[in-house]
């Protein structure tokens, strides 16, 4: 539509990656394949919303499309919670199924009611626990008394002492030195985000806990997408499942890369006895209040749905 | 860009060329913008809430306003001064070269330019502008020049900034700026040599080398405050954001449990003192986060990479372009937003040239620095002045030497990479 | 039996005055709790960190309007600090009417993103951010206040605000040097 492209409507989408991120690639490729409908511009680096205001903004109308965290969503819609639990999914595949599945239909229709209407979760990576310490972990008992860096906020806090550690909030820009200097022991996060922040550097080992499938997920507002034709709703899903689903796939290759480069970098890299990392994690959670918040039958389905 | 942007940018200088405090200036230009674009009048608003809220590492900066105001009301502040006068009192600008060597010592706590100046700057510019020896202006410039070495010393958060987004070793970087922030001070001590033979500062009375034990000893819980921070931080007692809160205690138990020289109501007046330097510089902050917003949805950004184009570029060319654009958008932007948002617009080209990244990140950091001290937008110029009540413009004309010699020592960097990468070298570096 | 007027605006100045260093005095104390807590009792807090961040906000915005002193405002004043104090006021007339006018305008957004904001509560006390942001309110009504004031005295020539007592403050000390 020649006519229509001088004038295509303006689709902002804000993030917090870098822009030499592979996500941002993915954005750029959905930029482009929406080009002759929407002029979609890309806000990465959180530099068009601050970081963790994405989902205020979609529901304010002062942005079109989102990187969301789930954690931002269970502020509002507690039942989310579920999906920042530890050991919920086993892998990315899982992750995937979920949301294609009749449990994705409940969480979505969930955050429909909230103004906002998602995508696909966006897949970065698994976290990993990151150790100074040259120790040997193989249970969440030997994570007690180890000061675990994780991100602010009670559901973060909660995650680290989920997997036995002692959690700590503490600046992502602060934790190289942190960890240089012994203030903190440790800290989760994908292996990706260890290389770029050089903790492999300050750091002597990485526990391959895989406590949590780390994603957020690319949301619209509601207002924007019911205002498209079907065909363009239909245009804009495609490119993003095109995307996303590439951009998934290289982050999985990335990860697995990395486990050599770290451990050439002269890191021990090892699994430890994950059964029992869940079997603690999944209880804690149990016992907790975020699980009262989760739909009835809802866990056991996900758990289902695992193979 | 829009018109809407340019005519903003028109209405931030005019009002305050007129007086209106900045932060005013631009958080109200911010909203202003939004009703030109018949945009919703919160969202400027929205993201300095959310900027404030979430800066958790410029919690610092109170920390240290208040650590330092009570050096000042205990006798610290005046044990030191003696002890400095007769380390250096004898050289002419003596006081200056203190400011210098202070600010090479007490970098290696703060990562932050601003932090450095609000802790051990309004310590020094006190003790330079007591008695009149020297003008508040000049105390506030050398000030504001040499808190720019503050992050081009390690520890460093733009440093960070600059790994996050080019994929830089941290470490190697950190180790790249140690000889940068060496050779800055030595330029800066250069120049105030020459400056205190220009305006005739003051040459102090000669301390006789006997009195220098007791003058020593009498400095001593002064001169420790760095030591005990430098044990906070590596000994990994604290982080660089709790290490402000640690100096504060032991400026606080030094004076009022040891001396006993400060009194609890001078405590809360003092606190009180801080709490409105604190508002006066993070509003400051405030409205260059709601300015932000604008310079972003503009695509400031987008139109500096458009009109680069595909030009062919040296090495050389290339760095000495990047120099000027970065020098001359440091007088506008602030120095977190460069980082993020346009090193990563040069970062293809400059390894597509062969510059190594560490090389590039360490001049990309000193020059966003300088930036923080270059007129009309330098967050560093504004806070020195609210330090030393002198006018903006007195600071600004006292301030130039030191900022051509700094722009020396970025050029003299830019073109000798070895001065950078020696020492991440001598430790493993392979570029 | 209410005190005297006089008093109670005395009271209410140093109320104004005193909420940032109680706020100042949290954040420290918070500071060090945190340390304390990590390194000596090897049980790290993170609420320490919201009380923080909520005070850092408060004291920004409290103290540049409540307890504003013209004399703690950041200005560039190479221009106004050089003017005959018959210019500055007009100056002074121009820039305080173009704040006012834009922060009221801005007004009933700014109401409307504060109360929306009850949506989301903080991490650890569960406060809503309505209540967070809404010194945001305090802020902007304050200093279209403090603004019309500043403008005012400088239309008519009378009752110049505190801290800016005539010409003769005005220039800085070290202004002739
Ligand atoms: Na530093
Ligand atoms: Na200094």
């Amino acid at each position: 539509a020649p006519l229509f492209a001088q004038n295509r409507p303006v689709l902002r989408l804000s993030s917090v990656v870098s822009n030499n991120d592979i996500r941002a690639e993915a954005f750029a490729a959905i930029s482009e394949a929406v080009a002759a409908e929407f002029d979609l511009q890309v806000f990465n680096g959180a530099t068009l919303v601050s970081q963790g205001t994405e989902l205020i903004a979609l529901q304010r109308g002062n942005l079109e499309i989102g990187l969301v965290a789930p954690q931002t969503i269970a502020e509002q819609v507690p039942e989310w919670s579920i999906v920042t639990s530890a050991y919920l999914f086993n892998d990315v595949d899982h992750l995937q199924r979920t949301f294609d599945s009749e449990v994705g239909e409940q969480l979505l229709a969930l955050t429909e009611g909230i103004g906002i209407h998602v995508l696909a979760p966006v897949y970065f990576g698994t976290r990993q626990v990151n150790l100074k310490p040259e120790i040997e972990v193989q249970t969440p008992a030997d994570l007690n008394g180890l000061t675990l860096r994780m991100p602010g906020g009670d559901a973060w806090q909660f995650l680290g002492s989920a997997i036995g550690a002692n959690p700590t909030p503490l600046a992502y820009a602060e934790v190289y030195t942190a960890l240089q200097t012994g203030a903190i022991d440790g800290q989760d996060n994908p292996l990706p985000n260890d290389y770029n922040m050089r903790f492999y550097e300050v750091t002597s080992q990485i526990v391959m806990t895989g406590h949590l499938i780390g994603f957020d997920v690319l949301a619209i507002a509601n207002d924007t997408w019911n205002g498209m034709t079907p065909e363009q709703q239909q245009l804009l899903q495609s490119a993003v499942d095109t995307a996303i689903a590439e951009s998934t796939e290289r982050h999985l290759a990335r990860e697995a890369e990395l486990v050599q480069f770290f451990q050439d970098q002269g890191l021990r890299v090892y699994e430890p006895d994950r059964a029992a990392f869940r079997d603690y994690a999944q209880a804690r959670y149990l016992e907790s209040e975020f699980a009262a918040s989760w739909p009835e039958g809802m866990l056991e389905a996900i758990n289902a749905l695992a193979e | 860009m829009s018109w809407q942007f340019d005519l903003i940018v028109a209405v931030i200088v005019l009002t305050a060329v007129l007086g209106l405090p900045i932060g005013h200036a631009m958080l109200g230009s911010s909203i202003l913008y939004l009703l030109l674009m018949g945009r919703d009048m919160s969202i400027a608003t929205e993201q300095m809430l959310n900027g404030l809220y979430g800066s958790y590492v410029l919690l610092a900066i109170p920390l240290f306003i208040f650590a330092a105001d009570l050096m000042n009301v205990g006798s610290l502040s005046d044990r030191l001064l003696d002890f400095c006068k007769a380390l250096v009192g004898r050289f002419r600008g003596g006081l200056g070269h203190v400011n210098v060597v202070s600010s090479l010592i007490f970098s290696g706590m703060s990562g932050s330019a601003i932090a450095d100046a609000v802790g051990m700057g309004r310590i020094i510019i006190n003790l330079m502008t007591r008695d009149g020896k020297y003008p508040g202006a000049y105390a506030g410039a050398i000030t504001a020049a040499s808190a720019i070495i503050g992050p081009i010393i390690p520890p460093s958060i733009p440093m960070v900034l600059f790994a996050l987004v080019s994929d830089t070793s941290i470490g190697y970087l950190f180790l790249g700026g140690v000889m940068p922030g060496l050779i800055l001070g030595v330029l800066l001590m250069m120049v105030n040599a020459w400056q205190a033979r220009v305006h005739n500062y003051p040459v102090e009375e000669p301390v006789p080398l006997r009195e220098m034990p007791r003058v020593t000893l009498r400095a001593l819980p002064a001169l420790l405050m760095p030591v005990i921070l430098l044990v906070g931080i590596y000994g990994g007692i604290t982080t660089p954001t709790e290490a402000a809160a640690l100096a504060a205690l032991y400026a606080f138990v030094v004076s009022t449990v040891f001396y006993r020289s400060v009194s609890l109501r001078q405590a809360f007046d003092t606190v009180r003192q801080s709490a409105r330097s604190t508002a006066s510089v993070g509003f400051l902050i405030a409205g260059a986060l709601a300015f932000n917003y604008v310079v972003t949805v503009e695509q400031v950004p987008n139109v500096i990479r458009d009109s680069l184009g595909d030009t062919q570029l040296t090495w050389f060319s290339f760095l000495l372009m990047v120099n000027v654009i970065l020098l001359l958008l440091g007088c506008v932007l602030e120095a977190n937003a460069i980082l993020l948002v346009i090193v990563p617009i040069f970062l293809p080209t400059a390894i597509s040239l062969g510059v190594d990244p560490v090389h590039f990140g360490v001049i990309v950091v000193v020059n966003t620095m300088i930036g923080l001290a270059t007129p009309p937008y330098g967050l560093l110029l504004f806070v020195v002045s609210s330090i030393t009540k002198a006018p903006t413009g007195a600071t600004i004309r006292h301030l130039l030497p030191f900022l051509a010699v700094m722009v020396l020592g970025l050029a003299i960097i830019t073109f000798v990479p070895d001065l950078i990468l020696w020492l991440p070298r001598l430790y493993g570096y392979s570029g | 039996m209410p005190p005297p007027a006089r008093s109670w605006t005395r009271l209410a100045a140093t109320l104004a005055d005193t909420v940032p260093g109680i706020l100042l005095a949290i954040m420290f104390l918070c500071f060090i709790l945190q340390v304390f807590m990590r390194y000596v009792m090897g049980s790290p807090v993170g609420w320490t960190v919201e009380v923080c961040v909520i005070a850092w906000l408060w004291v920004i915005l409290w103290g540049q309007s409540v307890s504003a002193r013209e004399e703690d405002e950041i200005r560039f004043d190479i221009v106004y600090g050089a003017v005959s104090p018959r210019v500055r006021r007009v100056f002074r007339v121009i820039f305080a009417t173009a704040l006012v006018a834009i922060y009221a305008i801005a007004i009933p957004a700014n109401w409307d993103f504060v109360t929306f904001m009850k949506i989301q509560d903080t991490a650890y006390f569960d406060i809503p951010f309505s209540w967070v942001f809404s010194i945001l309110m305090v802020f902007l009504v304050v200093s279209i206040l403090r603004y019309a004031w500043i403008g005012w005295s400088a239309l008519t020539g009378r009752g110049v605000p505190s801290g800016e007592a005539g010409p003769h403050e005005a220039t800085r000390k070290d202004f002739t040097e």
